[in-house]
């Protein structure tokens, strides 16, 4: 009690505006954590390149200020960064097929390109690469309108060749302008493995402005190495947000070209659910990708995936599309009872077809999630 | 019958028509209508009209003493007593020489049609006949306006159209006919899609489970983008459009043969289980056991419905239900039973044999066969395990009873074998014993 008392006197006499200060902080603190409590955090799962930070960026861009001119000029490099990555494992992998492949004939550089391409393929290599200059462009452009390269390119996924980077070839001379500014569809296109966790907080409105609810998005890099940060953000979530690309059937990882991409997508999902700090958060599978999964599926059969071996096609066209889709999202269904404990059957569980690039199409998709997370709300709460 | 109103009660005795309504209505002075063809339409058949207006009160003195109906041709007797004509002249012609109200002798056989009250009756129902179909017009026109206001507008407005058609269906039968004629069963639907919030949804499946649906509506509505959208609200609503949604898709699945891939969502059993085993909420119990016995009549789909543990749950529930309930249920069960995973299911259940053995010659005939159909299969299964279980719960004394009873000759016929079953692992004596009834049943 002595010690108590002396000390409150030994605050006294020190500098009261450093009490002041250490009150303040003290009921900022406790403010904050209040606050806290209300806010529902959503965490952004998924493996490497299944859209996640598509997502992410376009919750930041309705539901946020977007981006300013400082925040768009900062994708620059990286959208030069992608074109170049692009170039390299096109020739690279043009050069690959040409020695492999029985009609190597197809894959091979016409003579007057062979030059660029070692160039660019030089240049790609490098760990920091030169400004895009018009120069450059150009030579680019000569070597992806070669056949040989638009060849390799039909035979993209077997290769690691973002679908970014078709859009931005396409989108060449623009990129390449000396006063470009990058658009907001292209910053969605931008392709940069994140790593370590980003966050931001949001308020949806819908058309009663006051629509009360805020969230935490988390989003986090996905591939195997980034992994193991994950666990530190699992306690207190409100809803999972797990995207798998869905066109990725015929795909290999970055990490491990051995293993099919929608197999590794199966097997995280599976593993995300049987976490014990999840039993009561809800899961809201984005199939993500569907844009790319429509063109596919009419060209490569889903059975190409061992996951999928099982199905058989009915018809051509749309319906084709649709009774695809439906299967996968029934192979989905299944794994995540299968996966769920019978104390955990009532957590909540829906599965949505996203496009992530598609604004309007995440918009409406987020704001169905808004509606589902509200409900649960007032469910858990023993009023609906 | 129509309900009477008898309300003042003049000192004469008898009753006495309500004065209100009749000078309200004007049928009695006034200048209303008291002759037929006051309304702009045509003579109306005072049968027809006595037919469609069944729900409203009739006034006591429009309604014949010996048979409660409205009259149509009103005679009365001597006593001052009116009667339809048709019930006295059957009255009389039986030998009676009295007032059927009265029980006064009569002293005059004499028969005179009661022309003041014939026209009052026809006055009354052809006005609220006319009253009748205009409200429904109004309905109509209500309905058609909504249907416009449908196909134009989003978000809250169409939220809020809906909900004042969902009332208008609900409260109204002539409504369900405007939304067929103009095809408001395809407009509705097709607000149904993967973006549909849960409360325009909702609204949705509310409305349309009031309609009857033909075969090319019923394919429409299959759409596996609609059905997981019901699905999904199916897990996640209110009882009421938990209801509504089991009930849509059970009407969906009538007569149609569709995909039964369509309905095999395993969230759509889950959710069915769930709705089922509500304890808070027992008017679910039946719509989501008949839904289920549905599905789990295609082959299929069975083992999907295994797979999410369902045989388990609803042995469990088996102890409480009402006899429409237990039929499903059971029914069920045996289809379930047909799979080799839903027999060992059947099986390790515990709760299986004791269940089943109580519910023997203790509800329907149904009950019965189906209980003992799937007793039977799971003995066979496995008989050093359920069999002395069985007789243990009881088996061996209702069996006999089947026997003795009068059902079925294929009922007997199984009861016979299954006796013969159990009865292989006890001597004679033993399992005499066995077969006392010990409890009653």
């Amino acid at each position: 009690m002595g010690q108590l008392c002396s000390r409150h006197q030994y605050y006294k006499n020190e500098d009261s505006e450093e009490n002041a200060q250490a009150a303040e902080i003290e009921r900022r603190i406790e403010q904050e954590t209040k606050a806290e409590k209300h806010i529902q955090k959503l965490l952004l799962l998924g493996a490497g390149e299944s859209g996640k930070s598509t997502i992410f960026k376009q919750i930041k861009l309705l539901f946020q200020t977007g981006f300013d001119e400082a925040e768009l000029r900062s994708y620059i490099p990286v959208i030069h960064a992608n074109v170049y990555q692009t170039i390299k494992l096109l020739h690279d992998g043009s050069k690959e097929m040409a020695q492999n492949e029985s009609d190597s004939s197809k894959y091979v550089l016409s003579t007057e390109n062979k030059e660029i391409g070692d160039k660019l393929s030089e240049i790609g290599s490098r760990l920091n690469y030169p400004c895009l200059t018009k120069e450059i462009a150009l030579e680019i452009e000569t070597l992806w309108n070669d056949s040989a390269i638009q060849e390799t390119y039909a035979r993209a996924n077997e290769l690691q060749v973002p679908h970014s980077g078709y859009y931005f070839m396409e989108n060449l001379h623009r990129i390449a302008d000396a006063n470009y500014v990058p658009t907001k569809e292209d910053v969605l296109y931008a392709r940069v493995r994140t790593t370590g966790v980003v966050e931001i907080q949001f308020s949806p409105v819908g058309e009663n402005k006051k629509s009360g609810e805020v969230y935490k998005l988390f989003d986090v890099g996905g591939q195997r190495n980034e992994r193991r940060k994950w666990i530190h953000l699992f306690e207190g979530v409100t809803a999972v947000i797990f995207c798998a690309a869905i066109s990725d059937y015929d795909q290999m990882l970055y990490e491990d070209e051995k293993k099919n991409r929608m197999m590794e997508a199966k097997e995280l999902f599976e593993w995300v659910l049987k976490q014990s700090c999840f039993e009561k958060t809800s899961f809201l599978l984005f199939l993500n990708k569907f844009d790319l999964f429509e063109k596919k599926i009419l060209k490569v059969p889903l059975n190409v995936c061992d996951w999928f071996k099982d199905y058989q096609s009915v018809s051509t066209g749309k319906q084709e599309i649709e009774h695809a889709y439906e299967f996968v999202k029934k192979k989905f269904e299944e794994l995540y009872y299968q996966s769920t404990a019978p104390d955990c059957v009532d957590r909540l569980f829906k599965i949505y077809r996203t496009t992530a690039l598609d604004q309007k199409l995440v918009n409406k998709t987020f704001k169905l999630v808004d509606e589902t997370l509200r409900r649960r709300t007032l469910f858990e709460a023993g009023l609906l | 019958m129509p309900m009477y109103q008898s309300k003042l009660d003049f000192g004469g005795g008898g009753q006495v028509l309500d004065l209100e309504t009749a000078v309200k209505d004007g049928i009695l002075g006034g200048g209303g209508g008291v002759t037929a063809t006051g309304a702009s339409a045509g003579k109306l058949d005072l049968k027809n009209m006595i037919e469609e207006l069944d729900s409203f009160e009739v006034p006591s003195v429009f309604i014949c003493p010996i048979s409660l109906e409205p009259m149509q041709d009103p005679v009365t007797l001597c006593t001052g007593q009116t009667y339809e004509r048709s019930n006295i002249l059957k009255w009389l012609s039986l030998g009676h020489y009295t007032c059927p109200t009265t029980m006064q002798e009569l002293w005059d056989d004499s028969i005179t049609p009661n022309k003041t009250l014939s026209h009052l009756i026809y006055s009354w129902f052809s006005q609220k006949y006319l009253a009748m179909k205009k409200r429904s017009e109004d309905v109509q026109g209500r309905v058609l306006e909504i249907l416009e206001t449908l196909k134009k507008v989003k978000g809250q407005a169409r939220l809020q159209a809906l909900k004042k058609l969902r009332q208008i269906v609900v409260s109204h039968s002539s409504s369900k006919k405007a939304m067929v004629d103009n095809g408001g069963i395809a407009l509705v639907g097709s607000l149904l899609g993967p973006f549909t919030s849960h409360s325009v949804g909702s609204e949705a499946v509310a409305i349309l489970v009031n309609l009857s649906l033909d075969s090319e509506s019923k394919s429409n509505l299959m759409q596996p983008a609609k059905i997981s959208l019901m699905v999904d609200m199916l897990n996640e609503g209110s009882i009421e459009t938990k209801i509504n949604c089991t009930k849509l898709i059970g009407n969906l699945m009538e007569g149609n043969d569709f995909e039964s891939e369509v309905v095999s969502s395993l969230s759509l059993f889950v959710g069915l289980l769930r709705l089922v085993r509500d304890r808070r909420n027992p008017n679910g119990l039946q719509p989501g056991l008949e839904l289920l016995k549905a599905i789990s009549s295609h082959e299929s789909v069975r083992s999907s419905i295994v797979s999410i543990g369902a045989v388990n749950q609803l042995v469990d529930l088996l102890s409480n239900m009402n006899p429409e309930c237990l039929e499903s249920a059971l029914a069920i069960l045996h289809n379930l039973s047909s799979l080799p995973e839903g027999l060992s299911a059947l099986k390790d259940c515990p709760k299986t044999v004791p269940n089943l053995v109580k519910l023997l010659m203790r509800v329907t005939e149904n009950c019965t066969q189906l209980a003992l159909s799937i007793l039977w299969a799971v003995c066979r299964l496995s008989p050093e395990e359920c069999a002395p279980a069985a007789v243990e719960a009881g088996l061996a004394a209702k069996l006999l009873l089947v026997i003795q009873s009068g059902c079925n000759p294929t009922l007997k016929q199984q009861s016979a074998e299954l006796l013969k079953l159990c009865s292989l692992n006890y001597t004679a004596t033993i399992f005499i014993s066995k077969c006392k009834l010990t409890r009653t049943l």
